[in-house]
């Protein structure tokens, strides 16, 4: 390991030996830097969604993104400053979210912020940031229209991304399914913006590779569904062979057992759910999880078998007695990304790590990644896998992962429409 | 085609509980309990409790609305009769902010994150019913809520309790004339109202995931099948639930865009053409 | 009288000042305060004034906020598009009004709540128009629009503060007259006993209707000032939990008097702000809150002290 740009050697030998040691130190992508005389503390505000049936979503993000600092800390925090990240519920709600945006940066002093679940939360304080003047990283929101609209078309180069957007439900999914023996697909999904596009550009994506598939019925159900029984009813009625779903969090699990009930997965070939990965849908819905079924996340604990992704787990396994899942990983990246950033500008201003980010190489637990000049997206792959019920670990697992380049699913500029 | 009416028949089970215990409470007390989905989601907490510390499905069902209807009785003993004096909006507000807590307790109890009990075996079943499945536990739900309309019906009609429940529903002065005891009676339909609703709870507890804030959700459906069908009307309550289920499956089948409207769409033409609900008494 | 007006002129003044000694974030705390308050003030001349407690105030609210982001996307001068927002307001609840006053009460009530919910749902749905979920964004701070020389730009957070408050204030001037007016006179007489009202020569159904209009129309203006602040509206404006708000404002602040909706503005926004501070269980302290204010304080902050005088429920 090289020493980094402004690092004593001395400083450099006693990080790498405790870390050779194993005395168990965080061991921080690269060694400790040295004070870089920026503002003490960095502040980071971060928003998600810790109220109401999403709620553990915000409690995942908030343990990743915690790891995050008290690693970094540990470290001697960025360029030798002390991190601070403060936490609150965007509520899923655009005036609470941008409230929330003006309240890190103007009143607490805020110097960058992340996180952001709802992808309409996600356009609206995108579109704040350039009259404050900071940062965001969106480390759930999925929208295409965040890094195609926004940053691409319009320019708001505050904005970036590091998880992957609705491409992996859209576009990765259909290259699943085009090896599938299945020609009839049906499509149980959210009923809003996310659910229709992930659809549309499965079909458009599906229809492409193999032409004589058929789309035979669809049914979304709206925000804050308990019962998909009719839904569910509804669907089967049509025969199909495959049902595609983008439904997350609890409702992902309802529907499951309610589908298990109505024997959905005896009577179809396949059964994909784009965010059926998540650790909070793994472990909810836990032995009911039916073998086969297609899933997948922004993020999967178990891939890629990297030195960097084992060190992750086994950290936020001992830190918080838990398998990291998705959201936890994006908001340790976000952190980590703005570490590397503000050391690589040798500053906390706007401008300076605007540019630092844009094109930024990252080695995350996720894998290696960048982040595109272009639309500030972080490019990474994530898989795709059947689950499968390991006696090895307390919750499904997948297997049978396919991996695709980031070259076969990431849409690039300049951005042509979705058909469909 | 009358497999998803049967589908949206059941589904409207939990609605009508939750809606029967709402309609009793305004019936004989004249309160809006907004606090009502609250006491649902209460129900399936408590049972999910019951059924990981008793591993018995049916001891859960037995203990969950148990102990949701001795909070009902703290809500209404504690607070609720204080503001029966006070205007209706201040009775609303009280139940408003018992929600609130509510929804706060329960995550602080249970944590935010949703909780998905699995699904007991004996139950998971299904039934060939022509050339669709349906689950047995679809069956059950409403053998269920048949059973507890049949039980209502013959408790208020029937009973001599009832019929004290029913006179001072339709005239409190008069039922007080002839020595009703109004703060008794009041307790007494709270914890029953309570009750339904946590018995709702607790049988959506195996098959839905479960977490704080969904209440909400079932409330404001709850409230549209009760207006619906008529305020104070018990028997509006149980044709309002069904006609909301049927819509629900039916609407999904012919007129999906409409899937978020629906409800509403309903009760509001209702009210134009009968201003109190289909089954509701004629005010003042 | 004139200490009324004393009172008044003292708001204005603190309010006209708070770009001047506050920081950014106060200033926009301030200002959700002013545009909730005014809500609150739509929805208490149904609620305090006539006794109906209307749970759809937000379809009227997110009516204006949409009206005026399309307009401002057209490209129409900034005034003229917060104006038309708010009269297209109104004339969403001259439509609805005709079913609504038709009923008391909790039906009432009811309807106001399912007619709030349509539009949200007609707003989630029509995408084309309204954005769907994801709202419409990149709504611009157009040029006031005023002629010549007084065509000021808005962009500056503090011009646009001194200019949403300028109207709000103007709303609540016109709204206290109109409340000392014969026609806050009828209003109240309906609230107390509407048979006699109508006995005395009052037009029951036609006065309700016309506040009905009024409420709708004000609340519109809330809304299309909310439109150019974030420069983005969304579904949520229409949802019954918005709606809930001004209801929740109204009854902090006290019903009975006309200080008391924008008093319990204040209040819920500021006590919200404070709370998130220290906890994430803002509902749980909120609702305790609540409680406290609903068990001890009956008539509101303001009307703490004066018995209710508030219309008993027929039994």
């Amino acid at each position: 390991m090289a020493p980094r740009r402004g690092t004593t050697r001395r400083r450099f030998l006693k990080s790498t030996g405790l870390a050779l040691a194993g005395l168990g130190l965080p061991r921080a992508i690269g060694a400790a830097t040295a004070d870089l005389k920026l503002k003490k503390p960095i502040k980071i505000g971060c928003q998600t969604i810790l109220s109401g049936p999403l709620g553990g979503y915000g409690e995942f993000m908030r343990k990743g993104a915690t790891l995050a600092m008290e690693e970094i800390n540990a470290q001697g925090g960025i360029g030798g400053s002390p991190i601070e990240i403060s936490f609150r519920d965007e509520e899923l709600k655009v005036d609470v979210g941008v409230k929330n945006a003006r309240y890190f940066v103007e009143d607490w002093g805020a110097d960058f912020l992340i996180g952001i679940d709802s992808s309409a939360v996600a356009l609206a304080v995108g579109e704040i940031m350039p009259s404050l003047n900071r940062i965001l990283i969106v480390t759930h929101g999925a929208t295409e229209k965040y890094n195609e609209d926004l940053v691409f078309k319009r320019h708001v180069r505050q904005c970036f991304r590091v998880c992957v957007p609705v491409y992996q439900d859209g576009i990765a999914s259909a290259l699943v399914a085009k090896d599938l023996p299945v020609k009839r697909w049906a499509t149980i999904s959210p009923d809003y913006e996310y659910g229709h596009t992930s659809w549309r550009m499965f079909r458009a994506y599906l229809k492409r590779f193999k032409p004589d598939v058929e789309f035979v019925g669809e049914s979304f159900a709206k925000f804050g569904t308990v019962d998909f029984s009719s839904h569910i009813s509804k669907v089967m009625g049509l025969s199909p062979e495959g049902i595609f779903s983008t439904e997350w969090g609890g409702e992902a699990v309802t529907m499951v057992k309610q589908a298990k009930l109505f024997k959905v997965f005896e009577q179809t070939k396949a059964f994909m759910i784009g965010m059926g990965a998540a650790m909070d849908v793994l472990q909810g819905l836990g032995a009911d999880y039916p073998d086969g079924v297609w899933a997948s996340g922004r993020y999967y604990f178990g891939y890629p078998d990297s030195a960097e992704n084992k060190r992750f787990n086994e950290a936020f396994r001992k830190r918080w007695d838990t398998y990291p899942s998705y959201p936890s990983e994006t908001a340790y990246t976000a952190v980590q990304a703005l570490k590397k950033a503000v050391e690589k500008a040798r500053s906390v201003e706007t401008e300076k790590v605007i540019e630092a980010l844009e094109g930024l190489e990252l080695d995350r637990p996720a894998g290696k990644c960048v982040i595109r000049k272009e639309d500030h997206q972080a490019v990474y792959a994530v898989p795709w896998g059947q689950i499968r019920h390991d006696p090895k670990f307390p919750m499904p697992t997948l297997t049978n992962l396919k991996v695709f380049t980031t070259d076969e699913y990431y849409r690039k500029p300049p951005f042509a429409p979705v058909e469909g | 085609m009358l497999f998803q009416g049967l589908v949206g028949l059941s589904e409207a089970m939990y609605l009508w509980l939750v809606a029967a215990g709402l309609s009793l409470i305004f019936g004989v007390m004249r309160v809006l309990n907004f606090a009502h989905g609250s006491l649902y989601m209460l129900g399936a907490y408590f049972a999910w409790v019951a059924f990981r510390v008793s591993g018995s499905f049916w001891v859960a069902l037995l203990a969950g609305p148990l102990v949701v209807a001795a909070v009902g009785w703290a809500m209404e003993f504690g607070f609720l009769r204080r503001v029966y004096s006070a205007p209706e909006a201040f009775q609303l507000l009280l139940t408003f902010a018992f929600v609130l807590i509510l929804d706060d307790a329960v995550k602080l109890v249970f944590g935010p994150v949703y909780q998905s009990p699995p699904t007991p075996a004996a139950l998971s079943g299904a039934v060939l019913i022509g050339h669709s499945v349906l689950p047995t536990y679809h069956l059950f739900i409403l053998g269920v809520g048949a059973l507890v309309g049949l039980g209502l019906w013959v408790f208020l009609e029937k009973t001599s309790f009832g019929l004290v429940i029913r006179a001072t529903a339709a005239d409190r002065e008069m039922a007080r004339a002839l020595g009703v005891r109004a703060s008794r009676l009041f307790t007494w339909v709270f914890i029953l109202g309570a009750w339904l609703a946590g018995l709702g709870g607790a049988l959506s507890m195996p098959v839905r995931a479960i977490s704080p804030g969904m209440g909400e959700l079932i409330i404001i459906e709850a409230f549209v099948v009760v207006v619906l069908g008529g305020l104070g009307s018990l028997r509006g309550a149980f044709v309002g639930s069904l006609l909301i289920g049927l819509l629900h499956a039916y609407g999904l089948l012919f007129m999906p865009v409409f899937e978020l409207a629906l409800g509403y769409m309903a009760m509001a033409l209702v009210l134009i053409v009968r201003p109190w609900g289909l089954f509701g008494i004629r005010e003042g | 009288m004139r200490a009324r007006l004393a009172a008044g002129a003292v708001l204005a003044v603190v309010v006209l000042l708070v770009p001047a000694i506050a920081g950014p974030f106060l200033r926009y705390l301030v200002l959700n305060m002013l545009l909730l308050a005014l809500l609150a003030l739509s929805f208490n001349l149904l609620f305090g004034m006539t006794g109906l407690l209307s749970f759809g105030q937000g379809a009227f609210y997110a009516g204006g906020a949409y009206s005026a982001a399309l307009l401002l996307r057209a490209g129409v001068p900034l005034l003229w598009s917060i104006l038309l927002g708010a009269l297209a307001a109104a004339a969403l609840a001259a439509v609805l009004g005709a079913f609504c006053v038709r009923h008391t009460r909790i039906y009432f009530s009811m309807l106001t709540l399912a007619f709030g919910m349509l539009v949200y749902a007609v707003v989630w749905k029509w995408t084309a128009v309204t954005g769907g979920d994801d709202g419409l964004i990149g709504i611009p701070r157009a040029r006031i629009g005023l002629p010549g020389p007084l065509d000021f730009s808005l962009d500056s957070p503090a011009r646009y503060y001194l200019f949403a408050a300028v109207l709000v204030l103007l709303s609540m001037a016109v709204l206290h007259r109109l409340s000392a007016s014969p026609l806050g006179l009828a209003l109240r007489a309906i609230r107390e006993n509407a048979e006699r009202a109508e006995f005395s020569g009052v037009p029951v159904r036609r006065t309700i209707y016309i506040a009905f209009v009024t409420a709708g129309l004000f609340a519109g203006l809330s809304g299309a000032l909310l439109a150019p602040l974030e420069q983005t509206v969304s579904p949520s404006t229409a949802h019954w939990t918005k709606s809930a708000e001004p209801v929740m404002a109204t009854l902090i602040g006290g019903p009975l008097s006309f200080l008391g909706p924008i008093l319990g503005a204040v209040v819920y926004l500021g006590l919200k702000e404070i709370i998130v501070r220290f906890t994430e269980y803002w509902l749980l302290v909120f609702g305790l809150v609540l409680l406290a204010m609903v068990l001890v304080f009956r008539g509101g902050l303001v009307g703490a002290a004066s018995r209710l005088r508030m219309p008993r429920r027929r039994t």
